[in-house]
C-alpha cells in the first residue's frame, strides 16, 4: 500500500514531465514568432524612428495621439469596418447560396465545384493583375460588356473614382473568395443527415422550408468556421488592395494594413507604422475575441457531452 | 578501395569549388528592373562590370517593386547587417535618409577617380552630393516635362505643338471638338504631380520651385495657389475622361490607339511605345510642356555602396566605377531606352527621339537649367504627401478640394520645418 502511492506519484509526475516537455517547442515557436514580435512592436510605436538609423528617439505615446487626429487615419479604419461588414455577408452569402443550389443534385456538379473554387487557388498578385484588366475604364472587360448589353450608362471608373473604387475592389474579392465560402458549406450540406431532411419532406416541408428549419441551422459549424476566418481576412486585408490600387486614389481605397506599409516604408516612419500596426490589434482583437471566447465555450460544451 | 578513392575524389572536387570560390568574390547588385528593356539594360551593366573585375563576380538581384519595396528590403538587410555590395536607388531625399542614418559609404575616391564634376552636369551633381560628399552614381536619367503627341491625329486636325498655356488649351479645344480626349494622364501619386510641375514652374520660376523644394516656400502662398489654379485651367481642364482609373501603360495604350491626342509623361513611355510597334517618326513626337522649353527636369536613378565588409565595399566601388564608365552608361541607356547622366556618352548612340532628350538636357545644363524632380527634392513625407494631393485635385478640382489640398501639404510643410527635415539643395 505505501509503495503504490510514490510509483503514482513518480508516474504521475513523469507523465506531467512529458507533457510539459511537448509544450516547450509549441510554446518557444508562440513567443518567439507571436509574442516578441507584438511587444517589440509596441516597442517601435514610442519610438521616433526611420527604420534606416542605428539610433531611436523615445517619443511615448506621440505617435498614437497624432494618429488620432488624422483624418486619414480614420478613413482607413472606416474602410477597415467596412470590408469587415462586406466579407461577414458577400462571399458568405453568395457561398451559402451557390452551395445549396448544387447541392440539389445539379447535372455537372463536379465541374460546376471546380469552376466555384478556382478563383480562390489563384494568388492575390494575380488577382489584382487580372482586375486592373477587367476594371479598365475605357475598354476593359467589364465596361465593354455593358456598353454590348446596352447598360454603358452603368460603367463607371471603376478603380479611379474615390467613390466607387471599394465597391470595385469589393466585387474583385467577391469573385475571388466565394469559392472558399462555398466549398465549406457544400462540404458541410453533404455532412447533414438524409434522415432529416427526409422525416421533414415527410412531413409536408417545403424546400425553402427544409432549407432554413433543418438545413441552416445543421450548418452552423461550417457558418461559424467561415464567418471567423472572413472577420479575420477583413482585418489583415493587405495584398489585393495594395497590388490593385496601391490604397488610391489619393488614399480613398486604404486600409490600415495598407497605410502601416506606406507610412513604414514609403514615408520612413517605422513609429507611427508600428502604432497603427497596434491600433489594429486592438481593433482585429474587438471583432475576433468575441468569435474565439463563443469558440472555446462551444468547444466546452461539446467536450461536457 | 573504391569508396576511398570517391570519398577523395569528392574532396578533391569540393576542394577545387572552394578553391574557385576563394579566388573570386561573389556580390550582390540589387536592383529593381525586372523584366523587358530594364532587365536587358541591368544585364548589360552587370556584363560590363564583371567583363572590367574579373576578381569579383557580380550577380543582379531583383527586388521586384520600386525604390518603396527596396527600402523595405535593405532594412532588413541591414539588421542582418548583410546589405549588397551595391544597390539601386533615387536621388536626393532618398540617398540623404541614408546617409543620416549612417548607412551609406562615401563614394569621393570613385567620384575622384572617375572625374566625377566633369562628367555630370551641375544639377545632376546637385542629387548625388550630400553636403557636398558623393554618395550616388548615376546610371539612368528620364526626363518628366515632356508631351507626347500622336502625330497622326495632329497632321489630321492641322494642329502644331503649343508653346505656351494658352496654344494648350486651344490645342486641347480642337482636339476634343475632333471627338477625341484631349491630354491623357494615369492614377497614382506620381503622374499628376510631375504633370503639375509645367504650371508650378510658370508660376514661380525656378528659384520659386527650389524654394518650395528648400521649404522656404509655403503651400498657402498665393503662389502656389495660384499654379494650383493654372494646372486646373490648363492640364486638369483637359485630361481624358476616367483618367485616374488607368495605369501609366493603359494611357499609353491610348495614345497609340488614338482615343487620347497628347500624354505628360516620362520618357521611359517612349520605350514602351515602341516595343508596341508606336515609332517615334511615324507615329508620335514630343514638345516641352509650356513653360519648361529651355528645362530639363528629371527622374534618375543612381547606385549607392552601403557601409559593409571592407571586401564588400571595395566591390560596390568597383562596380561604381565601372558604372560610371562611357561604355557601360552606352551600354545601359542604348538597352533600356534612357538617357546617360554622363556628358561623355557621345549623342549618336541615341536613336531618334533619345537623341532629341539628350539634346534637351545638354541644352538645359548649358543655361543651367536642369531640375531634379521636386518629389525627391523634398523631404520624403512631404514628397508623397504632395503626389498624394495633386491627384486628389486633378479628380476633384474644386474650390473645397483646393483648400483641402493646401492646407493638408501646409501641415506637412510645418511639421518637416519642425523636424528640420528640409535640406538645401
Amino acid at each position: 500500500m505505501t509503495s503504490v502511492a510514490p510509483a503514482r506519484r513518480r508516474f504521475y509526475f513523469s507523465q506531467r514531465a512529458v507533457h510539459l516537455l511537448f509544450l516547450v517547442l509549441p510554446v518557444l515557436l508562440f513567443v518567439t514568432f507571436f509574442i516578441y514580435p507584438i511587444i517589440s512592436t509596441f516597442y517601435l510605436s514610442l519610438q521616433d524612428w526611420d527604420g534606416i538609423s542605428k539610433s531611436m528617439k523615445f517619443i511615448g505615446m506621440a505617435n498614437y495621439v497624432e494618429l488620432l487626429h488624422e483624418p486619414r487615419f480614420f478613413h482607413a479604419v472606416l474602410n477597415n469596418v467596412t470590408w469587415l461588414i462586406f466579407l461577414l455577408l458577400g462571399p458568405t452569402g453568395l457561398g451559402l447560396l451557390l452551395a445549396a443550389i448544387l447541392d440539389r443534385g445539379l447535372r455537372g456538379e463536379r465541374v460546376f465545384r471546380i469552376v466555384y473554387f478556382l478563383p480562390f487557388t489563384i494568388p492575390a498578385v494575380a488577382v489584382a493583375a487580372i482586375w486592373r484588366w477587367v476594371y479598365e475604364p475605357t475598354s476593359g472587360l467589364l465596361t465593354t460588356v455593358l456598353n454590348v448589353v446596352g447598360l454603358g450608362s452603368l460603367a463607371q471608373n471603376w478603380l479611379g473614382d474615390p467613390h466607387v473604387v471599394n465597391f470595385a475592389l469589393m466585387g474583385a474579392v467577391m469573385w475571388w473568395m466565394t469559392g472558399f465560402s462555398f466549398l465549406v458549406f457544400f462540404a458541410g450540406l453533404r455532412n447533414i443527415p438524409v434522415e432529416c431532411i427526409e422525416a421533414a419532406r415527410i412531413e409536408g416541408a417545403t424546400p425553402w422550408q427544409i432549407f432554413w428549419k433543418v438545413s441552416f441551422p445543421l450548418l452552423w459549424p461550417s457558418t461559424i468556421v467561415v464567418l471567423g476566418i472572413s472577420a479575420v481576412d477583413a482585418m489583415r486585408l493587405f495584398d489585393v488592395v495594395w497590388a490593385t490600387t496601391n490604397g488610391g486614389p489619393a488614399y480613398a481605397s486604404e486600409v490600415l494594413a495598407t497605410q502601416m506599409y506606406d507610412v513604414a516604408f514609403g514615408r520612413f516612419d517605422m513609429g507611427r507604422a508600428s502604432a497603427i500596426s497596434v491600433y489594429l490589434l486592438i481593433l482585429a482583437g474587438a471583432v475576433i475575441m468575441p468569435y474565439l471566447y463563443y469558440m472555446s465555450l462551444r468547444v466546452q460544451a461539446s467536450e461536457a457531452e | 578501395m573504391w569508396k576511398v578513392g570517391s570519398i577523395a575524389l569528392g574532396v578533391a572536387m569540393l576542394a577545387g569549388v572552394g578553391g574557385a570560390y576563394a579566388q573570386s568574390t561573389t556580390a550582390e547588385v540589387w536592383n529593381y528592373y525586372a523584366a523587358g528593356s530594364e532587365l536587358a539594360g541591368m544585364t548589360a551593366l552587370i556584363d560590363q562590370a564583371n567583363a572590367a573585375n574579373p576578381d569579383t563576380k557580380f550577380v543582379s538581384k531583383v527586388i521586384p517593386g520600386n525604390v518603396v519595396e527596396m527600402r523595405r528590403q535593405l532594412q532588413t538587410a541591414f539588421i542582418g547587417n548583410k546589405p549588397p555590395a551595391a544597390y539601386q536607388t533615387s536621388m536626393a531625399s532618398e540617398l540623404k535618409t541614408f546617409v543620416d542614418g549612417g548607412r551609406l559609404h562615401p563614394l569621393t575616391d570613385v567620384w575622384a577617380k572617375i572625374d566625377g564634376d566633369k562628367i555630370f552636369p551641375e544639377g545632376i551633381q546637385r542629387v548625388a552630393k550630400i553636403n557636398g560628399v558623393p554618395y550616388g552614381l548615376p546610371f539612368d536619367l528620364a526626363e518628366i516635362n515632356n508631351i507626347f503627341y500622336n502625330k497622326a491625329i495632329f497632321a489630321k486636325l492641322g494642329l502644331t505643338p503649343p508653346t505656351d498655356w494658352d496654344g494648350f488649351v486651344k490645342t486641347c479645344d480642337a482636339l476634343r471638338t475632333a471627338g477625341i480626349e484631349p491630354l491623357g494622364d494615369a492614377g497614382g501619386p506620381f503622374w499628376s504631380l510631375y504633370n503639375f510641375y509645367a504650371p508650378l514652374i510658370s508660376t514661380v520660376g525656378t528659384d520659386g520651385y527650389y524654394k518650395i523644394a528648400r521649404g522656404e516656400l509655403a503651400f498657402d502662398s498665393p503662389e502656389f495657389r495660384k499654379a494650383l489654379e493654372l494646372y486646373r485651367d490648363t492640364e486638369v481642364k483637359c485630361y481624358a475622361k476616367n483618367w485616374s482609373g488607368k495605369s501609366w501603360t493603359q494611357t499609353a495604350d491610348d495614345l497609340i490607339n488614338g482615343k487620347v491626342g497628347m500624354y505628360g509623361m516620362g520618357v521611359w513611355v517612349a520605350g514602351y511605345m515602341k516595343q508596341a510597334g508606336f515609332k517615334p517618326d511615324t507615329g508620335y513626337d514630343t514638345f516641352p510642356a509650356p513653360g519648361t522649353g529651355d528645362k530639363a527636369i528629371f527622374q534618375m536613378d543612381l547606385f549607392a555602396v552601403p557601409e559593409g565588409t571592407p571586401e564588400m565595399i571595395k566591390a560596390g566601388e568597383e562596380f561604381v566605377t565601372t558604372v560610371a564608365s562611357a561604355k557601360a552608361q552606352e551600354a545601359f541607356a542604348t538597352n533600356k531606352g534612357s538617357i546617360s547622366p554622363s556628358t561623355e556618352v557621345d549623342p549618336s548612340v541615341y536613336d531618334v527621339d533619345f537623341a532629341k532628350f539628350a539634346t534637351q538636357l545638354a541644352t538645359a545644363s548649358k543655361a543651367n537649367a536642369v531640375l531634379p524632380n521636386l518629389f525627391f527634392l523634398l523631404p520624403t513625407d512631404v514628397g508623397t504627401e504632395l503626389g498624394n494631393q495633386i491627384e486628389k485635385f486633378a479628380i476633384d478640382p474644386s474650390d473645397a478640394t483646393e483648400h483641402d489640398v493646401i492646407s493638408t501639404l501646409e501641415a506637412a510643410r510645418q511639421k518637416a520645418m519642425a523636424d528640420n527635415a528640409y535640406t538645401s539643395w
